[in-house]
């Protein structure tokens, strides 16, 4: 691999024509999937993915450059791209890299990658039968199980040198029913920061089930009436609503360049009282959390919203400088082909006090979101949309006929106020979150919620 | 590339020493240099080389897969035991193949590509030109607004033991243009895109910029609409979204596996008599002309919806078999799989002009941005349910701009909805990939709003 010796050089060579702060990424992934389809392992994913990504800032300028080729010549070649672009003050520097060992704090068994194949099929076959025997209407069914082991090195013109190991494993299974030539489909894709004993958690037969019931469930709805209403949005995966309606917009990405509606707001009221929200990238295994960030400084819990009022972002170094305002843990990148970004890593908001029966009571005509899709945002005006994937009408204040294709749409700064309810069972949901820095994984969550009015878009 | 000859050199030991008769190994090489403003200055500048090989061969009758992106003579060995214990998980019956070649001649001769890479320098001064050219152009211009632009190239080299041997190279560069525009009250945005522009005239430049401009400020001050149902006129780059979305339902892989609405509809109208869909791996606007698929099967243009009739499913080698039918050359080259790609997709162009269009839709919304397909959509069942944007049709006036609406259907009920296609096609834009359509009129369709 590289020396420190090497990348002192390379640290150097960047600086070499003024740069404030030069750093070098590092990547070796080992990439594995196992896809199933027609009852049969269909392919299997066997990918490495390994190379190197140099930055250096000046001020708040930044230039990155990357590449694949390891050899000394490739990383200076490509550390004099960096220190071409990014000043012309010839500068002579000598880095010392000290190297410090952050705690792991997301313990790991059963390391995947040495996993034997024929034990991971095992496991994937036991979540697609579940759901392919599940009913005669399951017309179709197909499952994935990932395992990705991500080895970062960062080292930085200030003497840092660290490493992490990100090991990660999430199974996903599929469902098609169809019936009289209607065809629904449903799914669960759960995972954890973790190796294979995920699964002990996560059982396969449950995923498998649990994407079957959704397929019929959507088999045998309706399609969902549009309009303005009150709508009960469940725990999981129901915190897609927080990341896309306000999560985005506290990313310093773009709080820093003034392009976001929550730009300038800190301390100030910008939520229902009933909300509390946090982005923690330190839960022990969880699916978005990171020992060290991608500049390598410690993960950290941030409370974003305490009570309703603005308490912090998310903040990575470059756009700390331009806000003038510590980097707080919040630094990601896909790979060392992206430059990185402040990002979210676990984000929920908090258990509330409300009952779960008094919400939905409290409900006289509305819908009930029990699964979400995904969505996206615009920072700039904050309007949002995301996909409601099992939904059911509530009548009365009782949950009655389901519905589908649905989706919820609004903007930020609204919908916060307008979330007057939330429950006390928090539960997360995982996702890959794709954005300026690539698609990183990031969880969601929160209790079930109720949001007093929004515009579902059914037909 | 010399490098690429020394790498089959060793992975064609490697594999005979494993006793592997048939193996093909797929090299893509890119590289690519991008810059971007903010306020006065670069605030990003990104140069990248990457690559990956992607080895695969056929073991006991199945084909394994593996990838890496180093190119170690070392990892070569690591890489062929990989792919081959890969193959022997594998459980799908179909025949495993591997191309063995067509004539020379049936290889559509493209023009050689003489693009080079311009310098940093270059990159870096034709964004602040542009920059500057956005902060002249408008009083209202805010921050976020950014020009850019970048350049790059790709190679792409295949190689197989039946003796395929083929190498393409593209390489493309573009500028964009992004507006944010403050009035005090609030924030919109427009944004344009430059394809293969450095030689391009300043004129152009501010004519994109105008554009660019113009799309921001009409959203000023944007009302709602009463849910109810509506003409929907969709811009064409709303129906380009709306098509890409759906686009693997025309895939036979999605056909066979009971993935696509489209199964046992071949000859079948399922769309309006003015629907005729082409795929074009040559056509004329696109820079990135392509004569081999990811398998290397030679390419061609056909269509895929003939006035309204299926005439064809996309296939690769593998699917064709399966169907007892020729390939369309439509492989994509996976690091796990082989797929399915397009070329230049494209609805074909109807008779009347975009204001004749509108005219016949009287009454109803003018769609000009759909957000959050990825979410809210459905390519399997075709449902969609989509955030949008646009202005009020009024007796075929474009009227008051409109927001926060979610337009909602069925693509395969629309494909047959639509009753009206107007006259222009936008084939400019990134090299690559294309999916383009026209203006489309479908009447009566759900909107949800106040």
């Amino acid at each position: 691999m590289i020396t420190k010796a090497l990348l002192e050089e390379v640290l150097a060579k960047a600086m070499s024509t003024g740069a404030d702060f030069a750093e070098i990424f590092v990547e070796n992934t080992r990439s594995n999937s196992i896809y199933m389809i027609d009852g049969r392992v269909d392919s299997i994913t066997d990918n490495t993915i390994a190379g190197v990504g140099i930055r250096a800032l000046l001020g708040v300028r930044c230039v990155s450059a990357s590449t694949i080729d390891l050899s000394r010549e490739g990383l200076l070649r490509c550390a004099e791209q960096v220190a071409d672009v990014i000043g012309d003050h010839p500068t002579a520097l000598d880095i010392h890299l000290t190297e410090r060992i952050f705690p792991d704090i997301h313990a790991v068994k059963i390391v995947p990658d040495t996993a034997k194949k024929a034990t991971k099929i095992d496991l994937l076959k036991a979540g697609y039968f579940a759901a392919k025997n599940y009913s005669d209407d399951i017309s179709q069914v197909s499952a994935n199980l990932l395992d990705v082991d991500h080895n970062i090195l960062i080292a930085n013109s200030d003497g840092l040198y660290t490493e992490d190991r990100q090991i990660r494993t999430r199974m996903g299974v599929s469902a098609i029913a169809s019936r009289g030539g209607e065809t629904q489909s449903g799914g669960m894709s759960p995972g954890r920061r973790m190796g294979l004993e995920v699964f002990d958690l996560f059982p396969p037969e449950e995923i498998g089930k649990e994407a079957a019931r959704h397929a019929l469930v959507n088999l045998s709805a309706g399609y969902c009436p549009a309009g303005k209403m009150p709508v009960a949005i469940e725990n999981g995966f129901g915190g897609v609503i927080f990341h896309e309606a306000c999560g985005h917009s506290l990313e310093a990405t773009s709080v820093a360049k003034n392009t976001s509606q929550m730009a300038g707001k800190l301390g100030q009221k910008i939520a229902n009282e009933k909300v509390t929200a946090i982005d923690d990238g330190t839960i022990p295994n969880g699916w978005g959390s990171i020992n060290i960030d991608d500049e390598g400084t410690p993960s950290q819990r941030k409370v974003l919203i305490d009570k309703g009022v603005l308490k912090s972002y998310m903040i990575d170094k470059l756009n700390g400088r331009r806000m003038g305002m510590q980097e707080n843990g919040s630094s990601r990148r896909q790979s060392f082909a992206h430059s990185p970004t402040s990002r979210m890593t676990n984000t929920f908001i908090a258990p509330g006090e409300d009952k779960n029966e008094d919400i939905i009571a409290s409900i006289e005509y509305g819908l009930y979101a029990k699964k979400m899709g995904g969505g996206s945002v615009n920072p700039i005006s904050g309007a949002f949309n995301f996909a409601v994937s099992e939904a059911y009408i509530i009548r009365n204040g009782k949950i009655c006929e389901p519905v589908r294709a649905a989706s919820l749409i609004g903007t930020g700064s609204e919908i916060l106020q307008n979330i007057d309810m939330v429950g006390s069972d928090m539960q997360t949901g995982q996702g890959m979150c794709g954005s300026a820095s690539g698609s990183i994984p990031t969880d969601v969550g929160q209790p079930l919620i109720r949001v007093s009015e929004i515009t579902v878009g059914g037909r | 590339m010399e490098k690429f000859d020394i790498l089959k050199k060793i992975v064609k030991e490697c594999s005979e020493k494993l006793g592997i008769a048939e193996y093909e190994l797929y090299y893509s090489e890119s590289s690519g240099i991008r810059a971007e403003t903010f306020r006065d200055e670069i605030s990003a500048f990104s140069s990248s080389v990457g690559g990956d090989l992607l080895y695969r061969c056929i073991v006991n009758g199945k084909l394994g897969y593996a990838s890496t992106q180093y190119l170690d003579e070392s990892e070569m060995e690591k890489l062929v035991a990989r792919a081959a214990e890969n193959a022997s998980v594998i459980e799908k019956d179909e025949e495993a193949i591997i191309y063995g070649g067509a004539a020379p001649e049936a290889y559509r001769k493209v023009p050689e590509c003489k693009f080079t890479m311009p310098s940093a320098a270059f990159i870096r001064e034709r964004a602040m030109k542009n920059r500057n050219l956005l902060y002249a152009a408008d009083g209202q211009i805010a921050d976020g607004t950014a020009s850019g632009a970048s350049a790059g190239q790709s190679r792409t080299f295949l190689f197989n033991s039946n003796g395929l041997d083929l190498s393409s190279f593209t390489g493309s560069e573009g500028e964009f243009f992004r507006v944010v525009l403050d009035n005090g009250e609030e924030k919109q945005t427009g944004g344009e895109y430059l394809p293969n522009g450095f030689e391009k005239s300043d004129d152009e430049r501010t004519e994109k910029i105008e554009k660019a401009i113009k799309e921001a400020r009409a959203k000023f001050g944007a009302g709602t609409v009463k849910t109810g149902k509506y003409n929907i006129v969709f811009k064409n780059d709303q129906m380009e979204a709306i098509l890409s979305t759906f686009l693997s339902a025309f895939y036979a892989d999605n056909v066979q596996k009971g993935l696509s609405q489209l199964k046992g509809k071949l000859g079948e109208q399922i769309a309006s008599d003015c629907i005729t869909i082409t795929d074009d791996p040559f056509a004329e606007d696109n820079t990135v002309q392509v004569p081999f698929d990811g398998e290397g099967v030679p390419t061609y243009c056909k269509n895929v919806v003939e006035n309204g009739v299926l005439k064809t499913y996309l296939y690769n080698l593998m699917t064709a078999k399966k169907d007892g039918v020729e390939t369309t050359g439509n492989a994509s080259r996976g690091s796990a799989s082989i797929g399915t790609r397009v070329y230049t997709f494209y609805i074909n162009k109807g008779e009347m002009t975009r204001e004749e269009l509108l005219k016949k839709a009287g009454n109803g919304i003018y769609v000009t941005g759909m957000k959050g397909f990825h979410a809210g959509a459905n390519a399997v069942t075709g449902d969609f349910s989509i955030e949008s944007e646009g202005f009020l049709l009024e007796n075929g006036e474009i009227g008051a701009p409109v927001k926060s609406f979610t337009v909602a259907g069925n693509f395969f009920e629309l494909l047959k909805q639509i009753t009206d296609l107007d006259n222009e096609l936008d084939f400019g834009g990134p090299g690559g990939t294309r999916i383009v359509a026209p203006d489309a009129l479908v009447p009566g369709m759900s909107v949800a709003g106040e």
